[in-house]
């Protein structure tokens, strides 16, 4: 398996997946953007590829991943989940926005059964209220995405959760 | 008579959103209708009024999956109008581009949508724990395929290197030798995914397709070709609609395509490979008869065969491109100034079939009206034909088992239901 061995590696890796044209599915890419900017240098920053089966060369081996992105599973517009993800996969309930090729789910399922998950993965699920194709973040949605900003900080500032165990057995 | 319906509401393992719906009373099928409820896209309405010279982007975006078919269709339509030659060195970088999609599209299908109905297992995670060799070799494939989109289109969902007359830049000699050692470690992976795939149960069943696909006389066909059928007949690309007509059904967004006073016929592998056999590589030709496959095949489920046959090729041919490649003198073809009124056809192979563009220009090359006709859309009424037969041929299976079985039957074809709608969900009723 190649590994990437850009500079920084060996920071963390903060993923933000979503559609910019789909209202609140914009909500993970606009996280991202904030964090770009509150935390220069102390992390790599990734706009989610389109092709969800290029997470696992992104994650691959990685000591710590974050992902964020817009959820749908019933709690109110703005709620913010955090999911510390294990070898049991993703919640079926949280219903993560995805495209065409594939979800985050799917990368997840087949990442921990090809052995290439990163160390820890801590995906921040932002409720969304509205994704229709459309410009424009809904206002509860917006509302959160300050405090959703900070929670991550406040994530990569701590230890960091326990292993997620996705060591490669077919390296 | 005991009635039956079978329904699927949410297909899944398809490109897009889908349904069918199959009545029957005792064992005759009544009704089998494929249903696409993905909203239509009007993408032919939204290119009026724009430039000509834009269609090569706006119309990759209907797919995330084959955009390069839009592209390839697309501008070949534009340079037919506008009587423009491409140099053969652009057409050679076309027709690798095309190879590296076809190779990132079939892995995909093959080994995560099409190969868990096979081996029994609900999707591709659960393949990947028993099988993980297996599915870490598809994607390697895909991401064979990914790196020629890269390198020519620039990235590997939505390429933006493609214009009309060329490329916006054209690939470095360095960024080629990188490529080509991609594709040459890929060919061994494409040979073992016809291993792997030739060894899946096929029951013995044949339909009497009848094939369209482009042929010419030198190559397996991808970016040109003559439209020829197995009914015996030819016609050149600008006579595509004469011959071959959509019309809407109540219970589907998307056309479906029929050939005028005949039927129902069907794009894609089975097609291209039946009508081009004698045009693959004698290394893929070998495949194929250690696969045990003759060189027309007209048994569905093995559909998985010639694709992963078309995988080999795609390599093969990639790689032969990438050793010969010479950075071309210029990236594109002067374009006319000012652009006149005209009209233009480009018909190329995408992955799951014939992929029609049809552009009528005014002055200045203004679109005055489009028309696309996706694979899915053509393939969609012979798939229908697929089901009804299916559920006839075993009308003692339970519900279950046969929902599963017309859930396989349905992507033997990989519909991509986003391009038909420019276009699934299942409902059988038994009476």
């Amino acid at each position: 398996m190649e590994r990437s061995t850009e500079p920084g590696e060996g920071l963390p890796l903060v993923i933000g997946l979503g559609n910019a044209h789909r209202r609140d599915d914009r909500a993970g890419l606009e996280v991202l953007r904030r964090l770009k900017d509150l935390l220069p240098g102390k992390a790599r920053f990734l706009e989610g590829p389109e092709d969800f089966t290029a997470l696992l060369d992104l994650w691959a081996g990685a000591k710590r991943v974050v992902v964020v992105d817009a959820v749908s599973s019933g709690a109110d517009p703005g709620t913010i989940h955090r999911i510390v993800v294990g070898p049991e996969g993703l919640p079926g309930t949280l219903h993560l926005t995805s495209t065409h090729g594939g979800s985050l789910t799917e990368a997840v399922g087949l990442g921990y059964a090809l052995g290439r998950m990163p160390d820890s993965l801590v995906v921040y699920g932002i409720e969304a209220e509205d994704l229709r194709v459309a410009d424009g973040l809904s206002p509860r949605v917006e509302a959160a995405l300050p405090r959703a900003t900070e929670r991550i900080v406040e994530e990569l500032r701590g230890p960091g959760p326990s292993r997620t165990g996705g060591g490669p057995p077919h390296a | 008579m005991t009635e039956r319906t079978i329904r699927v509401d949410y297909l899944a393992r398809v490109e897009g959103e889908g349904a069918f719906r199959l009545r029957m009373t005792g064992g005759r099928v009544e009704e089998a209708e494929l249903r696409i409820f993905e909203p239509p896209r009007f993408f032919e309405a939204f290119l009026k009024g724009r430039s000509y010279a834009e269609a090569p982007d706006i119309t990759a975006r209907i797919c995330g999956i084959c955009p390069v078919a839009y592209q390839m269709s697309s501008t070949q339509a534009m340079e037919r109008a506008l009587g423009l030659r491409v140099d053969p060195a652009l057409k050679d970088l076309r027709r690798l581009l095309y190879c590296g999609e076809w190779i990132e599209s079939h892995a995909l299908h093959i080994y995560l949508l099409h190969a868990p109905d096979f081996l029994g297992y609900p999707d591709a995670i659960r393949l990947a724990k028993d099988h993980p060799e297996a599915v870490a070799r598809g994607l390697a494939l895909k991401k064979a395929g990914n790196a020629v989109l890269e390198t020519l289109g620039g990235r590997s969902v939505h390429p933006i290197n493609v214009r009309v007359g060329g490329f916006y830049r054209v690939p470095t000699r360095e960024e080629m030798d990188r490529l080509r050692s991609v594709l040459s470690g890929a060919l061994a992976e494409a040979e073992e995914t016809v291993r792997f795939v030739s060894g899946f149960p096929f029951p013995p069943v044949e339909e009497d397709y009848e094939f369209v696909a482009l042929t010419s006389p030198d190559e397996y066909p991808l970016g040109e070709g003559t439209v020829t059928s197995s009914a015996g007949f030819t016609v050149p690309p600008e006579r595509f609609e004469e011959v071959f007509e959509e019309s809407q059904v109540p219970y589907s967004h998307a056309l479906q395509s029929h050939r005028r006073k005949a039927g129902a016929y069907l794009v894609g592998p089975l097609a291209r490979y039946a009508l081009n056999h004698d045009r693959l590589t004698p290394r893929v030709r070998q495949a194929a008869r250690d696969a045990g496959l003759p060189p027309v095949v007209r048994n569905p489920d093995q559909s998985i065969v010639v694709r992963a046959l078309e995988v080999l090729y795609a390599v093969e041919e990639g790689l032969r491109l990438a050793e010969a490649y010479r950075v071309p003198p210029r990236p594109a073809v002067e374009m006319p100034d000012p652009v006149p009124a005209a009209e233009g056809v480009g018909i190329t192979e995408a992955p799951r079939g014939m992929l029609y563009h049809r552009y009528r220009l005014g002055e200045g090359g203004i679109i005055q009206e489009a028309r696309i006709v996706a694979p899915t859309s053509q393939n969609q009424a012979r798939i229908e034909e697929d089901l009804r037969h299916l559920a006839e041929r075993t009308p003692d299976l339970d519900e279950a088992r046969l929902t599963s079985a017309l859930e396989h039957a349905i992507r033997n074809h990989d519909p991509c239901i986003s391009c038909a709608t420019h276009f699934l969900k299942l409902d059988l009723v038994r009476q």
